[in-house]
């Protein structure tokens, strides 16, 4: 009977977890989707960066002439987003801030600022309001947004980063209809520039008007935006995207500017402004094969951008200025170089015309939440380039680990080759909460 | 008087025989209809399980009108809140607010990873984009073999086993144009949401391109709710939480 008894409790144990594995139930609180009228959240990252230097390049002359480093420059960097909203009946205040850290061989740095602080009011679902500081982040393209006025330019080498907005009062105004227009909407800006308000952006003391009119006509997207009132030359543009197939995605944008202005060195270093008309575009396709891979590639186009004999020009300035200072000391031209590096010549793509290529395997080897990439960028005009392969992986919840490296190259006085850096490797590993 | 018995018994089943057939469309739409209202929201979990048990798992709030306009947007976790997706028929976008602005994604892609696609998250009624070919008529179950009405379509093909008196899915599985099998989906929990609203509470799903590996979608708080055609729109996105 002991036995017995004893077999049967086996079994009772041996089954116990068989039967609760093949119960196997799901259970969805409702409490976690009670929706409050607050939300607090935020993002902590840590960024170590290692960049092996370019000591005969024209941007390492520039920065290092007075303070000759090594091979290489490590530096970390941190960064804290902390955002927040509250909503009542059809008002809501948003806020999003961005703490940067940075300790570099040049010390320490920390820079904080609200990269969007806005209100809004929605008094009908197809009307909204909002005032304050805002991103509105225009266009289609991936790397490039030639008809993004009202924002800040975005960085190729990282387009999915957060961005900082502008000071402006917008709306929105959608409508609806059945037919081959499906949506339009209608987005005016009013974009102030006076003293500490977006004084970077342009000629202080002007009331700008921007706007957008969208359209869903024919399973195409269409935008047409405009932006005048001095602080910048006038432009128009537009922008359209479809998928051709379901996995095959094509995107444009087209601006134009009036009067676009440019400042390049003159005889003996001495910058004079161009000003020009200048169009802009960029063309691009996404596309998905069955095994997962995304193929992004992009052709920008910019002819407000540096020549390849304007930024040769600039190249030489900076040698000679370096020569100079070597040998008496005299920063002179160095400086007149910096001035030019601040208008225009040390940005991103500053030249005028590039192709990006990136392409992403989801999930490789069935391994979950990790894409590796590799991103091309080349300057065609005089075939520099860069290429950047990344590896992240998004398994942990809430946590994000990229690792990255690029190698940078090019001949002498060409885009990429007199960038300071040949190579940087970097880590990012970033908290959500 | 046998030829008169004859001539009657033909008339018989010649009458009889359009109510036995199943019109596989009808019974189709039936099935959509019973799955979720036309107009509706819902609350989702999805979860990813990984063969070594580890699991990831998204909260989703989602609006759908009509036949062809679908909309979600993440409530958790935090690296994935605010982030909304967007179905209009073929059209498809992702929102995320870090980029700020919608770009337009395929069916096949994910947004969540794991075994479901953009397709199966942004489901729109099986009727508007499969005909059914045929119908097995089973003791207990209906088997409907689908084909897509387009090639934008994710899976060119389905063969769905629905419960006969409930006329609600058990299982569904999504092939190839050479019936090669991609997924399944397995309907389980069938519970009443109120309202009218009796379905399946949890859908799982496997595939023999993801050895090991499943997920798991969860509905809750499933109901009827009309909505104004602005709510599916790009501009709309960044706002769908209002909507909560």
């Amino acid at each position: 009977m002991k036995r017995c008894r004893v077999v049967f409790m086996l079994l009772l144990f041996w089954i116990i977890p068989a039967a609760a594995v093949a119960a196997e139930s799901y259970s969805f609180d409702t409490d976690e989707i009670e929706k409050k009228s607050y939300h607090v959240g935020g993002y902590v990252e840590f960024k170590p960066v290692l960049f092996g230097l370019d000591r005969k390049a024209a941007f390492y002359k520039l920065r290092f002439f007075n303070d000759p480093r090594g091979q290489n420059l490590l530096e970390a960097n941190g960064r804290i987003q902390l955002e927040g909203s509250f909503e009542k009946n059809i008002f809501r205040i948003y806020a999003k801030t961005n703490t940067d850290l940075k300790s570099s061989y040049s010390g320490e740095s920390e820079r904080s600022t609200f990269y969007e602080f806005y209100g809004s009011v929605k008094p009908l679902s197809n009307l909204k309001f909002d005032v304050g500081k805002k991103t509105m982040k225009w266009g289609k393209g991936y790397a490039w947004n030639p008809v993004a006025f009202v924002d800040r330019p975005k960085d190729p080498d990282d387009p999915e980063q957060a961005m900082e907005g502008y000071i402006l009062a917008t709306a929105d105004y959608i409508k609806s209809f059945e037919g081959p227009l499906k949506t339009f909407s209608f987005t005016p800006v009013i974009f102030p520039v006076y003293d500490h308000v977006n004084d970077t952006f342009g000629s202080n003391y002007k009331l700008n008007l921007a706007g957008r009119f969208y359209f869903l006509l024919y399973d195409t997207d269409i935008d047409l935006m405009f932006m005048t009132g001095g602080s910048r030359p006038d432009r128009y543009g537009f922008d359209f995207s479809r998928n051709i197939t379901t996995n095959l995605e094509v995107h444009g944008e087209y601006a134009y500017m009036r009067n676009s202005r440019k400042n390049v060195p003159g005889p003996g270093g001495i910058s004079r402004q161009i000003e020009n008309e200048a169009h802009s575009f960029l063309l691009g396709i996404r596309y998905l094969t069955s095994f997962d891979l995304t193929t992004i590639v992009e052709f920008y186009h910019n002819n407000a951008g540096f020549s390849v004999d304007e930024m040769s020009n600039y190249y030489s300035l900076i040698g000679h200025g370096y020569d100079l200072y070597q040998a008496t000391g005299n920063m002179t031209s160095l400086a007149q170089a910096e001035l030019l590096a601040d208008s225009g010549y040390a940005r991103a793509n500053a030249m005028q015309n590039y192709l990006y290529v990136r392409f992403s395997q989801k999930e490789p080897l069935g391994i979950l939440y990790f894409t590796p990439s590799l991103t091309g960028m080349m300057n065609t005009d005089d075939a520099s380039w860069s290429l950047t392969p990344e590896l992240l992986y998004t398994g942990i919840t809430n946590w994000e680990f990229r690792l990255r490296g690029s190698l940078i190259a090019g001949a002498r006085n060409s885009d990429f080759g007199e960038k300071q850096n040949d190579y940087r490797i970097e880590l990012r590993v970033g908290y959500y909460f | 008087m046998l030829k008169r018995i004859i001539w009657m018994g033909l008339l018989v089943v010649w009458v009889a025989c359009p109510a036995f057939a199943v019109d596989g469309n009808k019974l189709l739409a039936e099935v959509d209809r019973n799955l979720s209202p036309e107009s509706y929201e819902s609350y989702r979990k999805l979860i990813n399980i990984e063969p070594d048990g580890r699991k990831k798992e998204f909260t989703l709030f989602t609006v759908k009108k009509g036949v062809d306009k679908v909309a979600s947007v993440f409530i958790a976790p935090a690296s994935e809140k605010g982030r909304s997706t967007l179905r209009l028929g073929d059209n498809m976008w992702l929102n995320i607010p870090n980029i700020g602005k919608p770009l337009r994604i395929t069916s096949l892609q994910s947004v969540v990873g794991g075994v479901f696609n953009n397709a199966d998250i942004l489901q729109l009624d099986y009727n508007a984009e499969y005909n059914v070919e045929k119908v097995d008529e089973k003791e207990r179950e209906y088997l409907l073999y689908l084909k897509a009405k387009t090639k934008s379509v994710a899976y060119d093909k389905l063969k769905i086993w629905a419960d006969k008196d409930k006329k609600l899915p058990t299982k569904i599985e999504c092939l190839t144009e050479a019936n090669m099998l991609i997924k399944t989906l397995y309907f389980k929990d069938v519970k009443d949401f109120g309202g009218g609203i009796v379905r399946p509470a949890v859908i799982e799903t496997d595939s023999p391109l993801y050895k090991g590996y499943k997920s798991v979608m969860i509905f809750a708080k499933v109901k009827k709710k009309s909505f104004k055609d602005e709510v599916f729109t790009l501009t709309f996105m960044s706002s769908l939480e209002s909507l909560r």
